[in-house]
């Protein structure tokens, strides 16, 4: 893959206490929704902010469709939408004022097809922003980003307080713009999410990358705890030795397990006895470094 | 309105520029309209001679006849009343206009457009520039109202020198509050420390007359290049003009390479 869109050397920011970003070193794709995953406050925000140049690197670079994000910020930013992590709006205006304000900033902004977001969004732009509600900000947040068609989309947590019919209107913009070969980098601190809607993701952990994965590598070393609920009390041996399976607990009639990837051979083993009620955790972000710090091979790619 | 920073700048004062010019006009034109009683009291002089000197050259400035004309709109006017209020608008819009901004959040969303940092402070700074006129030509409007309705025996284009001097004075530290908001992106810190420059740089100008420990040092004060030369009664220095644009441009200066420099707050 040589349509590199974004590219970090070593991307290292020391910021405030606590907060910042450690020797990154990561490629996204023309063509793919890239998904940046990690719990709040492990660097997120502040790898964005490098990438739109708000903040310098302490050490490495980054390139943006091969330019520089410092010194060719303005031509970056010219192909770029994004939407700030901690939305802050011009309270006093309204939706459509604001939006009129940033297309004036910026070229390529038809008017008509900012119309047909804020529909497609259900998107409220007549009343003073003040007097909306966190989803509504947020709308209009993503339409300023969206609205010029940007060749890289920059999100940073972008489906914080959208209501769910909303998000998926959000999901099926994203795919328009993978499908027009436009690229979008989002962070997120929920897994699932990721899952649904990025090609690959990279994990961020206080401020270090540990991984990055395809969605679909990263399901199959993902962990789930499960528990399973028989008819009659079960011998632990029965699942001690099931490929993926660890952490196994027997509780007479109750087996509580955490499954690594696919669950079938738990499934089939489960299945020589009566088998009640199956209850699948869907891991946690936690866990999921957990997978990652345990299984030891396979890091960062 | 909102085609660019420097419009959207103008567009956020607007309902405060309205209330600041129907006070300036009220302010002034009260002003001159008590200039006949103080004329017809010549013992004002006098009574003003029996205060300590401090107290005259603090808040009434150092003009022979207070109930002149010049001596009377200097006093009431041009030495303290002007400049403090063209300073508290220019200071206020100074140490917003970056760091205000930065504090609410929005610069994020301002910076994301393809605009360079070193616009975003000349825009801001431009707005504040006419904004500025805009309240002289309003201080001046009313003195001349007054003065023609009360029959001042004063020239207008005097008045005028003198609005500007205080105008250019105010858009001085407006921008050196401006430099650091884009210094430091701290509005407190901006509006005090310029605040207080100014209080300092104020009593410099008043009191070097009468106090010899400073009296070397009085063109340290940029109030200095704004009434020292008395732009009232003589006109304009074209030299003291010359220094209070020049720092200006020099803060400005400041305010752009700095910003440009730092990483923004979130």
């Amino acid at each position: 893959m040589n349509d590199v869109v974004i590219r970090t050397e070593g991307l290292t920011k020391f910021y405030g206490r606590q907060r910042g970003a450690i020797g990154l070193q990561f490629e996204v794709w023309r063509g793919e929704v890239f998904g940046y995953l990690g719990p709040n406050g492990a660097g997120k925000t502040t790898t964005i902010r490098t990438l739109l140049d708000f903040i310098r690197p302490t050490r490495g670079c980054a390139t943006i469709f091969g330019l520089d994000t410092h010194r060719d910020s303005r031509a970056i930013r010219r192909r770029v939408g994004y939407l700030p992590g901690e939305l802050a709006l011009y309270e006093k205006l309204t939706g459509v004022e604001l939006l009129r304000y940033v297309s004036h900033l910026r070229e390529g902004v038809e008017w008509r097809f900012v119309e047909e977001l804020a529909t497609r969004l259900d998107c409220d732009l007549s009343h003073a922003i003040h007097t909306l509600s966190h989803g509504n900000r947020q709308k209009i947040g993503l339409l300023q980003a969206f609205m010029h068609k940007p060749e890289l989309l920059i999100l940073d947590e972008p489906t914080l307080g959208l209501d769910p019919l909303v998000q998926q209107e959000f999901y099926r913009l994203l795919a328009e713009v993978k499908a027009d070969g436009r690229s979008v980098f989002l962070s997120s601190h929920i897994l699932p999410e990721v899952e649904r809607v990025c090609d690959r993701v990279g994990i961020i952990r206080e401020g270090r990358l540990i991984a990055v994965e395809s969605v679909a590598t990263l399901k199959a070393r993902a962990l789930r705890r499960l528990e399973v609920h028989f008819a009659v009390p079960v011998p632990q041996e029965a699942f001690a030795r099931v490929a993926g399976v660890r952490d196994v607990t027997v509780e007479n009639s109750i087996l509580r397990c955490t499954v690594m990837g696919s669950l079938d051979a738990l499934i089939k083993a489960a299945a020589q006895f009566e088998v009640v009620n199956v209850i699948s955790h869907e891991p946690s972000l936690e866990e999921i470094f957990l997978a990652y710090y345990s299984g030891g091979e396979n890091h960062a790619a | 309105m909102l085609r660019n920073v420097f419009l959207k700048s103008l567009r956020d004062q607007r309902r405060a520029l309205f209330w600041w010019i129907v006070g300036l006009l009220a302010l002034t034109l009260y002003l001159a309209l008590l200039y006949p009683s103080i004329a017809k009291t010549p013992e004002y002089n006098k009574i003003l001679e029996a205060w300590p000197p401090e107290l005259t050259y603090t808040v009434l400035g150092e003009f022979a006849d207070y109930s002149s004309p010049e001596g009377f709109l200097n006093s009431s006017v041009f030495f303290l009343t002007a400049p403090l209020l063209f300073l508290i608008f220019t200071i206020a819009f100074g140490s917003n206009a970056i760091a205000g901004e930065e504090e609410r959040g929005t610069m994020d969303l301002l910076l994301a457009n393809p605009l360079p940092r070193w616009r975003v402070v000349l825009e801001k700074f431009a707005a504040l520039v006419v904004l500025t006129m805009v309240l002289a030509f309003a201080l001046w409007l009313g003195l001349a109202i007054g003065a023609v309705a009360v029959d001042m025996d004063i020239r207008l284009e005097r008045v005028a020198e003198a609005t500007l001097s205080g105008a250019l004075l105010g858009l001085a530290f407006g921008a050196l509050a401006l430099a650091l908001g884009c210094a430091r992106g701290k509005r407190g810190l901006s509006i005090g420390v310029t605040a207080t420059l100014g209080l300092a740089a104020y009593l410099l100008n008043s009191l070097a007359p009468i106090t010899e420990a400073v009296k070397p040092y009085r063109k340290l004060s940029l109030f200095y290049y704004f009434i020292g030369a008395d732009p009232l009664a003589n006109g304009w220095n074209l030299g003291h003009v010359a220094v209070l644009v020049g720092v200006t441009v020099v803060f400005l200066a400041v305010a752009v390479i700095a910003f440009a420099r730092r990483d923004v707050a979130v």
